[in-house]
């Protein structure tokens, strides 16, 4: 099982919806898939009509007093289930640090809690609350590959860096970066210079750029993922190329 | 409840399929190879017309849901099986799906499910070398062993998915409606189901829809699949028609010819399979019960009128004999890639002209059997003999005559008094005519056993033959070790003899394979001597005693 966190500390990046239509096409293409839904907001858990409610809340979820499989959730879509989100999360910082006293612990209740699906999932894909916060070393340590969304600007650049020094500062479990650019227009000359510059300058940093096009904002009308619904759309066609990037990735 | 959603999940987007659900962990509530729970529709068939089916389950509208409705398929489904049901003894169903083009190749079970796409139409019936590669070939293999599946049943289905949805329009429990009507051997009125696929963590949504279903007017639970609900409309009784047993009180020559008229049955039943060469059991299956009506004539025949006896006895040696050669060749085919994996020293592709040699043999040696068996001796000798017995077996009976029980009981007694003869007279230095004799002998015994089962004490019975069969294992070891070096050399003669003489390597390999066998009759020859000390020993003594009356 490999687990994929879909994160940027910016919020309003494109995170979840890379997340969900990820999710979405690793399930079409048919890898077993989880995806979690750690945001509070619950974006993810609407886009597949899931009520975002988890029986126990954060506390009992990462506290083990009850089993993460109780709490899943069958997609409209074959192979995909979501592991909802629920309003307590907003806690799940405090709740991961109560109930792990030792600090390292602490930091890698996420991953502990996901190999008990490992059997039943090849891709779990993380939709992560914008943040740095236990939570999310709890998602850089659980995970094999972090997507960072990145809007073609230098300020976002310099985000994805930080990130980069950040994660080169873990000890072990350190996850593979994979940067893509979304909600990219190409009317703007420095979106595009950026998108041609950087992938030839910097590693980790993949060429698909995920254009900005109200058919992604549709998803939230649709509450479905955008190869779903639209699936020849030049945007869904850019989901599909990062698709196969991260596939060639994380070998199945 | 018809509303704007009702279309929305079908039209657009990927729709789960719900026999590609189960290996879905999104489906986990039901247990993966399992059946999902059904109901029975007693009402009129829909034809899988939306307006129709949607009104059926109104039911589930009612109490907080709504429905949306997929596409209607149609298609045809073809189940197989072998002749003798091995795939349905398991606990499997094949079947082979089509709307148009090729179609695809399922295999659904215990454990096992796969599919696989067809890329060219399928010929019926087919061996498992001859089905396409992939999941379904692989979940039937085994199950298949040797044997050909070929139609049981043909079915047109008209299906119709509908989602059951929630108040956020998310999809809690898939509906499957199906209405399936047999085509083929027979035609049967529409079968119409409803199965409950429930979505993971949405149970208790599947109990609430299950509940509203079956406390509705034209809904049943149902107990098997369609496929079981087809066989039973269409009156194919799937266990292998038994035939008519013995009982203790019958006449004993009612009782022969009764057990005789099975085996002429059998006989008869497997023709068809041999001539059109679907698979090799067919001529084994007719070899046995040959073996068994030659056995029975010569233990028991004495109680049948002698003139019948005299004309037919020569005439299944005659049908023995002709079917030798084929059966001969097939079990060398059948243990060809067995036989290459003996090679230690050669190579498996040394034996490849030898592989050949066989199939021409093969072929050659069918065609000869082919010919007897369209042969008015043939069919004169099936008919005249299954009439003669039928006579018997209906003739009028008085009370003053010999049971089959008594002769039963004289004869298994005669029979084994004559083993244990021939086994003690056995020593290390015998020569292979005395234990092939011995061999012969246990064959008999252990066909008159199967005879006179119903007369005989069941656990005793079961024991006698578990003890007869080590002995007859280690017998046709060392049978099958003589005659097959034997043999091996006249293949290599004619090889020899043959217009391409062989590369040096091919005799060399089966040269190998030649002192493979010997040394197979050696071992078993060693074995044979513990064996049968076993089998002379007092707890088969006991067991053959407890045996009858």
């Amino acid at each position: 099982m490999k687990v994929v966190a879909s994160y940027n500390v910016k919020g309003g990046v494109g995170k979840t919806t890379a997340a969900v239509n990820l999710a979405y096409l690793a399930s079409a293409r048919g890898r077993r898939t989880l995806i979690w839904d750690l945001d509070p907001q619950g974006a993810a858990t609407y886009l597949f009509r899931v009520k975002p409610k988890v029986k126990g809340g954060s506390a009992k979820l990462v506290g083990g007093a009850r089993p993460v499989e109780a709490a899943l959730k069958g997609t409209d879509f074959h192979g995909l289930d979501l592991l909802p989100a629920d309003f307590t999360y907003r806690n799940m910082d405090l709740d991961l640090a109560r109930s792990h006293r030792k600090a390292g612990k602490a930091a890698r209740a996420l991953a502990r809690l996901l190999r008990d699906l490992a059997d039943d999932y090849d891709v779990v894909f993380l939709d992560t609350p914008p943040s740095l916060s236990l939570v999310s070393e709890n998602v850089l340590r659980a995970a094999d590959l972090v997507l960072v969304p990145i809007i073609p600007t230098v300020l976002a650049l310099r985000t994805f860096d930080q990130l980069a020094e950040f994660v080169d500062t873990l000890d072990r479990d350190r996850p593979r970066l994979h940067a893509f650019f979304s909600m990219a227009d190409r009317r703007k000359a420095l979106h595009r210079e950026i998108i041609a510059d950087l992938p030839r300058r910097r590693e980790g940093v993949s060429p698909t750029a995920i254009p900005a096009l109200s058919v992604i904002e549709q998803m939230a009308v649709r509450r479905a993922p955008l190869p779903a619904y639209a699936p020849n759309s030049p945007a869904a066609r850019a989901f599909e190329s990062l698709w196969s990037e991260i596939a060639e990735l994380l070998p199945a | 409840m018809l509303n704007d959603r009702r279309t929305r999940g079908f039209q657009q987007v990927n729709y789960n399929r719900p026999n590609s659900v189960r290996s879905s962990p999104g489906f986990a509530a039901v247990p993966k190879d399992s059946h999902p729970p059904s109901l029975h529709w007693r009402g009129e068939p829909t034809r899988g017309e939306a307006e129709a089916v949607l009104a059926a389950l109104e039911p589930v509208t009612a109490s907080r849901y709504e429905l949306s409705v997929g596409p209607r398929r149609v298609r045809t489904v073809t189940y197989l099986d072998t002749v003798d049901w091995r795939l349905r003894g398991k606990g499997l169903v094949a079947s082979h799906e089509r709307a148009s083009g090729p179609g695809t190749l399922t295999i659904d079970g215990d454990g096992v499910s796969g599919t696989t796409r067809l890329t060219e139409l399928p010929q019926w019936p087919a061996r498992v070398e001859q089905l396409p590669e992939g999941e379904a070939r692989d979940g039937m293999a085994s199950a298949m062993w040797v044997r050909a599946v070929g139609p049981v049943l043909r079915s047109r289905a008209v299906t119709r998915e509908v989602a059951v949805l929630d108040d956020e329009g998310k999809t809690v429990v898939r509906l499957d409606w199906a209405e399936v009507t047999g085509i083929d051997p027979v035609a049967t009125p529409p079968l119409v189901r409803v199965s409950l696929w429930p979505v993971l963590g949405y149970g208790r949504d599947a109990k609430r829809v299950r509940k509203a279903l079956r406390a509705a007017e034209g809904f049943a639970d149902v107990d098997g699949d369609l496929y079981d609900g087809l066989l039973t409309a269409a009156g194919i009784v799937p266990e292998e028609a038994a035939a008519p047993a013995i009982t203790r009180e019958m006449p004993a020559d009612v009782a022969i010819a009764t057990a005789l008229h099975g085996f002429a049955g059998v006989i008869a039943v497997n023709v068809n399979g041999v001539l059109d060469d679907i698979d090799t059991e067919f001529l084994h299956d007719l070899r046995v019960a040959v073996r068994r009506t030659r056995s029975l004539l010569k233990l028991a025949g004495d109680v049948l009128p002698p003139r019948l006896v005299a004309r037919y006895e020569p005439d299944f040696k005659w049908l023995g004999d002709i079917t030798t050669p084929t059966r001969d060749l097939d079990v060398y085919l059948l243990e060809f890639d067995a036989l290459t994996a003996m090679l230690v020293a050669g190579e498996p592709d040394d034996l490849a002209p030898f592989g050949e040699l066989l199939r021409a043999e093969r072929e050659k040696a069918r065609r000869t059997l082919a010919r007897a068996l369209r042969s008015q001796r043939f069919t004169r000798l099936i008919e005249g003999w299954q009439a003669a017995l039928a006579e018997i077996i209906d003739r009028e009976r008085s009370e003053a005559e010999l049971s089959a029980e008594a002769l039963a009981g004289q004869r298994v007694r005669r029979m084994v008094k004559k083993v244990v003869r021939r086994a003690r007279s056995i020593t290390p230095e015998s020569p292979s005519e005395s234990v092939h004799d011995l061999r012969k002998r246990c064959k008999e015994l252990r066909y008159l056993l199967e005879v006179v089962k119903p007369v005989c004490d069941e656990a005793a019975h079961r024991a006698v033959i578990k003890d007869l069969k080590k002995v007859q294992d280690i017998l046709g070891a060392f049978q099958d070790g003589e005659v097959q070096s034997e043999s091996l050399r006249g293949f290599a003669e004619r090889l020899q003899a043959g217009n391409r003489r062989p590369p040096a390597a091919t005799l060399l390999a089966m040269g190998e394979l030649s002192a493979g066998f010997v040394d197979m009759q050696l071992r078993a020859r060693h074995d044979l001597t513990e064996a049968l000390e076993r089998f002379l020993g007092p707890a088969t003594h006991e067991r053959i005693k407890a045996l009858l009356p």
